[in-house]
């Protein structure tokens, strides 16, 4: 979903701002999957029956606006609403807020300094108080409380002048005009001000049996099992159909998928079916299973700061040398699809035209041969003392990629290129091991949007370099001053079609340099019975049950 | 008496402060930390993470930080789960009796099991019976239990059908029957090496039992073999036994992590696992100290059990 | 008393238990029986690779996931389409070879902290037996984890672990054993005779002390074998492309309904290396231990 994530160098134009929030969000569209022709029921007028969702990830932050992962979405979803959503088809969709506010409604004013928002009026909190504009005023307040483990504060950082006007509606001045605000609102969930009054809100009874607006009711958590919710009749907006929702952790892929096949949950959730499943699975009877892309994108990633990676030759022999497409269609079951960039393609920056991967070890060795690497007495390339070897690394436990990796470790080794594995715990390889760019290599899956905003400054601009400074996340310590600039450009140009020529031109740069090698964009197997209807995958979010409100049983 | 159990709880007590230093320097020495999880988040950035780093206080020193939780623990405070922002203890707890469930169903079955193994083996030693006993115990004891555990699941769950490949119930059901179907397969297997373990000592026990004088007066008193050995021998004999129990908790302990993991049973096996991959510190030491003290205890009610009811006494 | 004390030898009392201690060993059938398959085990991790045609590296996707005795491959292939055969000997050596290091280390660290503690007793004794007591009362697979969540997974590094977590029951042995020995006259006289403390321990006492630190040490292996095998196959341990049984067994779950042989070759192995060493030091503790002639 969409995040905040400029970095402070970055403070697009006004023109800029008006030009994004007038148009709808530039979101990501995720093809038509659910084309299955039969007519639908219609919803129910009750709520009825449950759905039990498996994750195989447990639910355990459900104040939303505390640090949390992205399993811990799916409750946040189910219990709370924001001023206003990303659809599938990438479009921002009025929840709490009677409308989405932009130029042409006045909600945001033509420098986009001022903004006035527009809420339901009759909306119940779960506990039966009324919501009203002092909860949003609170919300925003309690995201930049300096006392508070807050999540994020980009963007809100910039909120002054909080105006409650009338219980439905309030105004706000930002400091200075910020572009991704509606995106990062569209991920802020309202909270209730009447439950962290007078307590600490880091240790309030609310953070363990969450109060929300959202079509389902906090009923009981059992910890390190399931979370149940019930329907919550007084839901402002359509739904919720069910009278009750299951959240299942199951910890093990393998059990969850046995699970769903048993019967005994409804909805596979995240983390999903794995792929060497897919073949089984998409034929079971009573179960409904499609392969749904994710906007991650699976890539080698290298340490530009290393003496082995400077040479632009080096890392595109190793591209000719990486057996993508084995790699897909054996390991992954030919799921994912090929990618050459890290813009997902549902984007509509999406570069098509970059120059297709090849699989290729003798262009690699000639390459590596005429740019002065040479075999040395143990078969590996050498040139100038720095040998062509370097290590490999991943989250420990993830077996499929771990495969992928040894496969290429072998053809690397193929071309005298030693690639050595040392893969280390998720704790330690996402810590300062990552972040502070100790690594030689790795392989991980990044999604480089946040939600709808093509703008990836967070991870490739220069300035964005955790190991030199930077605040950012450009582990790589890619630094080529043209992406820079460019980053600079798509966030001040201002037509939707001179900003995509900016971050297509982007791509090809990145697509030229290889800080990283692209592998593949994801793809999940995703599975419901069949009969629960309204399973809308989205990936503009990061989580299955964005749309539960209006999930039901058809039989 | 007194003296020795103060004496012994003294110990303990500073046994359990090197039990914290060792745990805590482990965990907090060690690269990465609790935030690593979200390193991946979209949108994430270096300066956000070290601002909520800065707010959980990881930034300041060790000692400092090991002195915060060791000051609160002697108030009662065992600090919070960096996950759901729990209390340790309330977070341990609700873990606890999945755990209990499935630990004493297991022992329960082991301890039935064992003992008569134990005696049948004593009373015939040497016979076809006692040895492959023998030989059995020391297989069991040399099988890994998470492998006998993936064996099990691949014959009676996946070829078979019969029963549950994991879980303790089934959503919407929770019967009686419906857990009891979910144990079969855990506690059995987590019973095996226990079997093994009490049937060895069992028969041991019986055997000093068997030898000693009162054994051998009951039956020139013409008491049947049958009665000798329900009234006298077993009822000596599991003396010893009790202690066993004391001290097989942190092995059974041990081995109800890993089964947990195998049929992702809700305890604390699989808590302890999915806290030390989140790095929730407070909850791995609330784990560690938790078993420390329960050990320490099984150990002390051991001692104890034994000076009370040592059969020399109640002869003598 | 002088002249008698140079003719109190320990060495005879061991050469007499040596002796008697072989034929007892070779008389318990178990024990042989345990010895003959770690031999056997040994002889195929050592020369089983070079006796096959294939790489444990090498990877051949078309063969991935064949069926044991279906093809070229004995015991089949893993999801990358690598000799099991080749993979289960070679892992063989990485886990027995942790499983001898990480004894070698524990026995040689828990008999030193034991000698000392039991020799000195007091305070020194004291304070190292309640370090001792303090390591017994984690459950060990609790503390190998916490340290290995956080460790470069190395096979050096689990052996240090499993060692760190092994020690204490050879130090209690060692202990009990020196402290019963040290009032005996021997000791007296080896006292009175001005030999060194370091001497008196590790010349006199010691050697006393060898059965049962072997016996001890026989279990570790099987002991150390194992815990490499739980740390392993909770993905903390020795980390792929480098065999080991555990490791082989960490992605087998995921398979087990369509490749369950992948969980049942490193598993078998384990159970035979793990019940062989068993077994043996059930042998050795008759054979060594006098006592056991009483019940």
């Amino acid at each position: 979903m969409a995040d905040d994530h400029i970095s402070s160098w970055f403070r697009p134009s006004r023109r800029r701002v008006l030009t994004l929030m007038g148009a709808s969000a530039a979101g990501l569209v995720a093809p038509g999957l659910l084309g299955r022709g039969s007519a639908l029921a219609a919803p129910p007028s009750e709520p009825t029956g449950q759905v039990i969702v498996g994750f195989s990830q447990e639910p355990t932050v459900f104040n939303p606006h505390m640090p949390h992962i992205e399993v811990d979405e799916g409750i946040h979803f189910s219990v709370f609403d924001p001023l206003f959503i990303v659809d599938e088809k990438g479009e921002f969709q009025p929840a709490l807020a009677t409308e989405v506010p932009s130029a042409e409604n006045g909600g945001i004013s033509k420098d986009g300094l001022h903004w006035k928002i527009k809420l339901r009026d009759g909306v119940k909190w779960h506990d039966g108080e009324p919501f009203t504009a002092e909860d949003v005023k609170f919300t925003i307040e309690l995201l930049v409380d300096p006392d508070f483990k807050s999540w994020r504060r980009d963007g809100h950082e910039l909120v002054e002048n909080i105006k409650v006007v009338s219980p439905t509606e309030l105004t706000f001045d930002l400091k200075s005009p910020y572009a991704p605000y509606p995106s990062i609102l569209a991920a802020t969930f309202i909270v209730p001000k009447h439950a962290f009054a007078d307590i600490d809100p880091n240790n309030a009874p609310f953070n363990n049996a969450p109060i929300g607006t959202g079509p389902f009711k906090w009923a009981e958590r059992m910890a390190g099992d399931h979370i149940t919710l019930d329907a919550n009749k007084d839901y402002f907006g359509d739904g919720p159909y069910l009278e009750r929702l299951i959240y299942k952790y199951i910890p093990d892929l393998t059990v969850l998928y046995t699970q769903f096949k048993t019967g005994d949950i409804d909805v596979v959730g995240l983390q999903w079916i794995t792929p060497d499943k897919y073949e089984e699975a998409k034929d079971l009877p009573g179960k409904a299973v499609e392969v749904v892309p994710g906007a991650t994108v699976e890539s080698l990633s290298f340490n530009m700061g290393r003496p082995q990676f400077q040479d632009p030759k080096v890392r595109q022999a190793l591209y000719y040398a990486l057996d993508k497409q084995t790699i897909i269609d054996a390991l992954y079951y030919g799921l994912p699809t090929p990618t050459e960039t890290f813009m997902p393609q549902q984007s509509a920056y999406y570069n098509a035209d970059l120059p297709k991967h090849e699989y290729d070890p003798e262009k690699a060795k000639s390459l590596l041969d005429e740019a002065g690497w040479t075999p040395g007495s143990d078969g590996i390339r050498e040139k100038d003392g720095v040998k062509l070897a370097f290590t490999n690394s991943t989250t420990a436990g993830n077996h499929i990629r771990e495969q992928a990796q040894q496969f290429i470790q072998q053809s690397f080794k193929d071309i005298g290129v030693d690639m050595s594995i040392s893969n280390l715990p998720p704790a330690v390889m996402w810590g300062d091991y990552w972040m502070m760019s100790k690594f030689d290599s790795v392989v991980v899956g990044i999604n480089f949007l946040t939600g709808s905003d093509p703008d990836v400054s967070n991870y490739l601009a220069p300035t964005s370099i955790p190991a030199k400074g930077g605040a950012g996340q450009n582990t790589w310590q890619y630094e080529n001053d043209e992406v820079g600039k460019l980053l600079k450009e798509g966030g001040s140009t201002f037509a939707a079609e001179e900003r995509k020529s900016v971050y297509v031109k982007l791509q090809e740069v990145v697509r030229n340099d290889l800080p990283f090698l692209p592998m593949f964009q994801y793809a999940t197997v995703r599975g419901h019975k069949e009969g629960v209807e309204g399973v809308v995958p989205n990936i503009n979010v990061r989580i299955d049950s964005w749309d539960v409100a209006t999930w039901y049983w058809d039989k | 008496m007194l003296r020795f159990l103060f004496g012994r709880l003294w110990q303990s007590l500073i046994l359990l402060v090197i039990v914290s230093v060792i745990g805590f320097a482990v965990l907090n020495l060690a690269p990465g930390g609790p935030l690593s999880q979200f390193a991946l988040t979209p949108g994430m950035t270096q300066a956000q993470l070290a601002r909520i780093a800065h707010q959980m206080g990881l930034d300041r020193p060790l000692p400092v930080q090991y002195w915060e939780w060791f000051t609160r623990l002697l108030q009662g405070d065992w600090g919070r789960s960096y996950r759901d922002n729990q209390p340790v203890l309330a977070v341990i707890g609700s873990h606890l009796w999945a755990t209990l469930l499935l630990m004493g169903t297991s022992t329960l079955i082991s301890v039935l099991i064992g003992t008569w193994v134990g005696v049948l083996g004593a009373i015939r030693r040497y016979s076809v019976f006692d040895y492959a006993a023998t030989v059995g115990a020391m297989v069991a004891l040399s099988i890994p239990t998470f492998w006998f555990g993936l064996i099990a699941i691949y014959l009676f769950s996946l070829r078979l059908g019969w029963l549950p490949a994991g879980n303790m119930y089934t959503i919407g059901d929770g019967s009686m029957l419906d857990y009891a179907v979910h144990l079969i397969m855990p506690s059995l297997v987590l019973a095996l090496v226990n079997v093994a373990v009490w049937s060895r000592y069992m028969r041991t026990a019986v055997l000093d039992v068997m030898n000693q004088d009162f054994v051998r007066t009951a039956r020139a008193k013409g008491l049947t073999r049958f009665a000798v050995l329900m009234r006298h021998i077993l009822r000596n004999a599991l003396v010893p036994m009790i202690t066993l129990l004391g001290l097989q908790l942190p092995t059974i302990l041990g081995g109800a992590l890993v089964t947990e993991t195998v049929f992702t049973w809700p305890g604390m096996g699989r808590l302890f696992l999915d806290s030390l991959g989140y790095s929730d510190y407070p909850v791995v030491m609330g784990l560690l100290m938790l078993s420390a003290i329960l050990v320490l205890i099984g150990n002390l009610m051991a001692d104890i059990a034994v000076a009370i009811i040592d059969p020399r006494i109640r002869l003598g | 008393m002088t002249d008698m004390a140079f003719k109190v030898d320990p060495a005879p009392v061991q050469r007499w238990w040596q002796r008697r201690a072989v034929k007892r060993f070779l008389r318990h059938r178990l024990a042989l029986f345990g010895l003959a398959i770690i031999v056997v085990l040994v002889l195929c991790c050592v020369f089983g690779p070079y006796l096959l045609p294939f790489d444990d590296l090498y990877i051949d996707l078309r063969a991935r996931f064949s069926p044991p005795f279906s093809g070229p491959h004995i015991f089949g292939t893993d999801p990358l389409g690598r000799d099991l055969a080749a993979r289960l000997f070679m892992a063989g050596r990485i886990s027995l070879l942790v499983g001898f290091a990480a004894m070698l280390i524990s026995t040689v660290f828990g008999s030193l902290i034991g000698i000392v503690a039991g020799y000195y007793g007091g305070k020194i004794g004291a304070v190292l037996m309640r370090f001792v007591d303090a390591m017994l009362s984690f459950p060990s697979i609790f503390l190998l984890l916490a340290l290995a969540a956080f460790i470069k997974p190395s096979p050096m590094m689990i052996t240090l672990i499993i060692a760190a977590t092994s020690w204490m029951e050879i130090t209690r042995i060692v202990e009990a054993e020196i402290k019963s020995l040290r009032d005996r006259d021997f000791i007296m006289a080896a006292r009175t005779l001005g030999l060194s403390n370091s001497q008196i321990m590790f010349r006199e006492l010691l050697p006393n002390a060898v059965g049962p630190i072997i016996v001890a040490a026989t279990l570790t292996v099987a002991r150390a074998i194992l815990l490499e095998a739980y740390v392993s196959f909770l993905g903390y341990g020795i980390q792929p492309p480098l065999p080991s049984w555990g490791n082989m067994l960490n992605g087998a779950q995921q398979y087990l309904a369509s490749a369950p042989w992948l969980a049942i070759v490193p598993g078998v192995a384990i159970t035979l290396a793990v019940t062989g060493f068993n077994f043996v030091g059930d042998g050795l503790r008759d054979a060594l231990d006098a006592r056991s002639d009483i019940s």
